[in-house]
């Protein structure tokens, strides 16, 4: 049963949300040096934080009539709210907080990139980054649905919006095997609003990077991490909702949450590199006419089910 | 600790990350004048600002999208009642989601999911 | 301070490094990039990502001012590298990761007022109406206040008959993945072109690089067959990486570029084939990416007459069909690289297409975009060119204009 944890545990989720997301990047970094005949080593993951120290020394640029507050509005909403995300997701039997909508906490925080990516994309007063942060809200159009729905799925299989009730309803059998479209929907989301490989579009470099293009220091190293921090959760996630969470045999809860998140998250970063871009003007058609469908189709089965109970 | 409390601690210490991010910026850059700069135009300059009236030609998939948005809302609590309520709360959700999905086919046959 | 000395050392052991290759100067841009990958310094998009400004090719006057716009953007910490050939690309680097390290604000264009004498003065009146964006808020005389000294977006019809405000961006000189040399004006409503129009090429002189063994072959110099196919294959290999870049697929563009490399080094034959059959299959049979590719860019080879513009056999279809063309080719190519018949320049195809010396293919490919912009969304429009992928080079060298 997942209970709430002591105060400390406020510290310790955006610290392991953290750790897991410098996991991803350097898991990326690792694949990235295989590609490019560099060795795989120690060091090639650990390169990529070299952009902290980076990040830290450079001198600010000021653009011409930027709108600098909701510019960095924006850039700061995204690792925030990935942060705020873990309130409601269980590590092993320890969660944060577990209030009775949990699930509808989590996509509300999620759905707050919608805002914050558009934000950064205007805020600069430039054409391509404009374009990025449209690219965003068009790319939304067509994953939100199809994730909502996927929610909603575990939620009702569980009939309950906590995420503890919903870990804790999948006793032997995991949503992901019987709710396999759920699941997947749940994974193509969190690559969206983490704006990470198929779903880069937003920073995609045909548009000299898009929301990302006029992001110097520590504002470009907030939004960069705010993707990973997304990915992180999104995967994190993925564990209560659809494969039973802390349950599993001989390890504690923990070490299984672990293991389960490392899974999911091992499974988004190669993924991500084994897509080009999905552009929203051909995604949106199959995400309305195919995944919505779908998705809404999944749903039906837990009400099913649930009404046979 | 409540569950609010627990969100606000949270937003505090994000907060507090980032805000201790651009401190230790502020403490380490190699200049603190802001340089003057102009957006990147592929090496030339911009012709106007670029905050403008986007056409955005995707707009009618936006409201396809408020359409069961506001449906969602209906949603999340239909969860929780779905045995208390019976088969009429699944046959009622779904037979809404079945007119709404009938509106998608419509703006589909008329064009409104492709743009280019 | 001591601090910032050290977070200045730990950060140029990974400069990002902002690229911009002059005309004339591809064998310096294939090194920089070769070397790039090997020592993982990432490439940025845009200057606020950059630590180092990396010219590479000759000397190139009329390139002067642009060249001077990315350099005044990029933030301190930064560096200014020019490799002109490729045997001053690796120096350039080092010296740039030293400068960067050393950092001290001083000599190395220094941040903020000390940097201004290398920044763009004053655009020439009338070149586009751009006006120069330092100044304070102040009136052009008209009345009307400028913040930032720019004005606001006019309106103008779009294809519905709205009036929809219009914004004016260029693609090149200097853009990442992008030809070398190739200015297109674009005017968007939103990220949908409106109007294109294709600059003249900044001329580079000397013979284009890809181009190289065709016209050395048409001026008698002995070139085998397997030569010209290991050029050529790494021509594709090229114009893939830049295509699959632009797709957002960089797993892929780097296993294009890796080949390339390899192609150009002189590899074994044998050790060729592997890759370039993975590529073929990986990204020929990628059914994810010819949906997205599928419609873009379509052109009418002169086999049907449907209504998409008229342009050579060569760039008959659409985007899909183009790349799976090159993948053909590099698959025929990389199996002929030790053919030591002599090149026959104008029976065998030249990597864009079949050579004439009066008519480079590139310039047949570059009449193509303007039509084939007007209306694209700004990826598409990324997708046509690298999908066609003209080499502006090969104007300059055979003293062509771009629309003859």
């Amino acid at each position: 049963m997942v209970e709430r944890g002591p105060w400390w545990t406020v510290a310790a989720a955006p610290l392991l949300l953290a750790a897991l997301a410098a996991l991803a990047v350097a898991a990326d970094a690792l694949l990235a040096a295989r590609g490019a005949g560099r060795p795989v080593t120690l060091t090639a993951a650990a390169r990529p934080f070299l952009a902290l120290p980076r990040a830290l020394v450079a001198g600010p640029r000021r653009l011409p009539a930027p709108d600098l507050l909701l510019w960095r509005a924006g850039v700061v909403t995204v690792p925030v709210a990935a942060v705020l995300s873990t309130l409601v997701i269980p590590f092993g039997n320890t969660v944060v907080a577990d209030p009775s909508v949990g699930v509808v906490w989590f996509n509300a925080m999620e759905v707050t990139t919608w805002a914050a990516l558009w934000l950064a994309g205007w805020g600069p007063n430039a054409a391509f980054s404009l374009i990025g942060g449209y690219r965003f809200l068009a790319q939304g159009l067509a994953y939100e649905l199809p994730l909502m729905f996927a929610l909603i799925a575990a939620a009702t299989g569980a009939e309950s919006l906590r995420v503890g009730d919903i870990a804790a309803a999948q006793q032997g059998l995991w949503y992901a095997v019987w709710m396999p479209v759920a699941f997947a929907a749940h994974l193509a989301g969190v690559l969206a609003f983490s704006f990470l490989g198929p779903f880069a579009h937003p920073a995609g470099r045909d548009a000299a990077g898009g929301v990302l293009g006029e992001l110097s220091g520590p504002d470009r190293l907030l939004l960069q991490a705010g993707r990973w921090l997304w990915l992180a959760s999104g995967a994190a996630m993925a564990v209560p909702l659809f494969l039973g969470g802390g349950a599993g045999p001989g390890l504690p809860a923990w070490a299984w949450s672990l293991v389960k998140t490392l899974l999911v998250l091992a499974l988004l970063v190669v993924a991500a590199r084994r897509l080009p871009v999905v552009r929203p003007d051909r995604y949106v058609e199959l995400a309305w006419v195919v995944l919505v469908p779908l998705t809404i189709l999944q749903v039906l089965v837990p009400a099913l089910v649930v009404l046979g109970r | 600790m409540s569950a609010t409390a627990a969100a606000l601690s949270l937003l505090g210490l994000a907060a507090l990350a980032v805000l201790g991010l651009h401190g230790a910026a502020r403490a380490l850059r190699v200049s603190a004048d802001p340089l003057p700069v102009m957006p990147f135009g592929s090496g030339l300059e911009p012709a106007e600002h670029a905050v403008s009236r986007f056409h955005v030609r995707w707009y009618t998939v936006t409201m396809l999208f408020l359409a069961f948005d506001m449906e969602m809302v209906f949603m999340y609590p239909w969860t929780l009642v779905v045995s208390a309520m019976g088969p009429g709360a699944v046959i009622e959700m779904f037979v809404f989601l079945a007119i709404l999905v009938a509106g998608v086919v419509y703006a589909w046959r008329e064009g409104a999911l492709r743009w280019t | 301070m001591d601090l910032t000395r050290r977070a200045l050392r730990a950060a140029a052991a990974r400069p990002r490094v902002l690229p911009a290759a002059l005309p004339g100067g591809t064998p310096a841009r294939l090194e920089a990039e070769r070397l790039l990958r090997l020592r993982d310094w990432p490439v940025a998009a845009t200057p606020a990502g950059a630590d180092l400004l990396l010219v590479t090719g000759p000397d190139c006057p009329a390139l002067h001012d642009p060249l001077a716009r990315l350099w005044g953007d990029l933030p301190a910490p930064r560096a200014r590298v020019h490799a002109a050939t490729a045997a001053e690309v690796a120096s350039a680097l080092d010296t740039g990761r030293e400068r960067l390290a050393a950092w001290s604000g001083r000599g190395s264009g220094a941040q903020g007022h000390a940097g201004g004498n290398d920044r763009v003065q004053e655009p020439p009146e009338g070149g586009g109406g751009h006006a120069h964006g330092q100044a304070d808020d102040g009136d052009t005389g008209t009345g009307m206040p400028m913040p930032g000294g720019l004005p606001m977006a006019e309106t103008g019809p779009d294809r519905d008959g709205l009036a929809l405000d219009r914004l004016h961006l260029a693609l090149g000189p200097f853009l990442c993945d992008w030809p070398t040399g190739l200015t297109v004006r674009l005017v968007l409503q939103g990220d949908v072109v409106q109007e294109a129009v294709c600059e003249d090429p900044a001329a580079p002189g000397g013979t284009p690089f890809w181009s190289g063994p065709w016209l050395r072959a048409a001026a008698g110099e002995p070139v085998t067959a397997g030569a010209a196919a290991r050029h050529r294959a790494a021509a594709t290999c090229d114009s893939l990486g830049r295509l699959l870049a632009v797709a957002g697929w960089p797993e892929q563009a780097v296993a294009a570029r890796r080949l390339r490399d390899g192609l150009l080094a002189g590899a074994p034959a044998g050790a060729l084939r592997g890759p370039a059959d993975r590529l073929a299959r990986r990204v020929g049979r990628s059914r994810v990416l010819a949906w997205l590719t599928r419609g873009i860019g379509r052109v009418d080879g002169g086999r049907t007459g449907g209504s998409a513009p008229a342009g050579p056999p060569g760039a008959d279809g659409d985007a899909t069909d183009r790349y799976r063309r090159w993948l053909d080719r590099l698959g025929r190519d990389v199996r002929h690289l030790d053919d030591p018949a002599p090149l026959d320049p104008y029976a065998t195809e030249s990597p864009r297409g079949p050579w004439e010396p009066a008519h480079p293919p590139s310039a047949a490919l570059l009449a193509l975009l303007p039509a084939l912009l007007v209306g694209a969304e700004l990826a598409a429009a990324r997708l046509i060119v690298a999908g066609l992928d003209p080499d502006p080079e090969e104007l300059a060298g055979a003293g062509v204009a771009p629309r003859g």
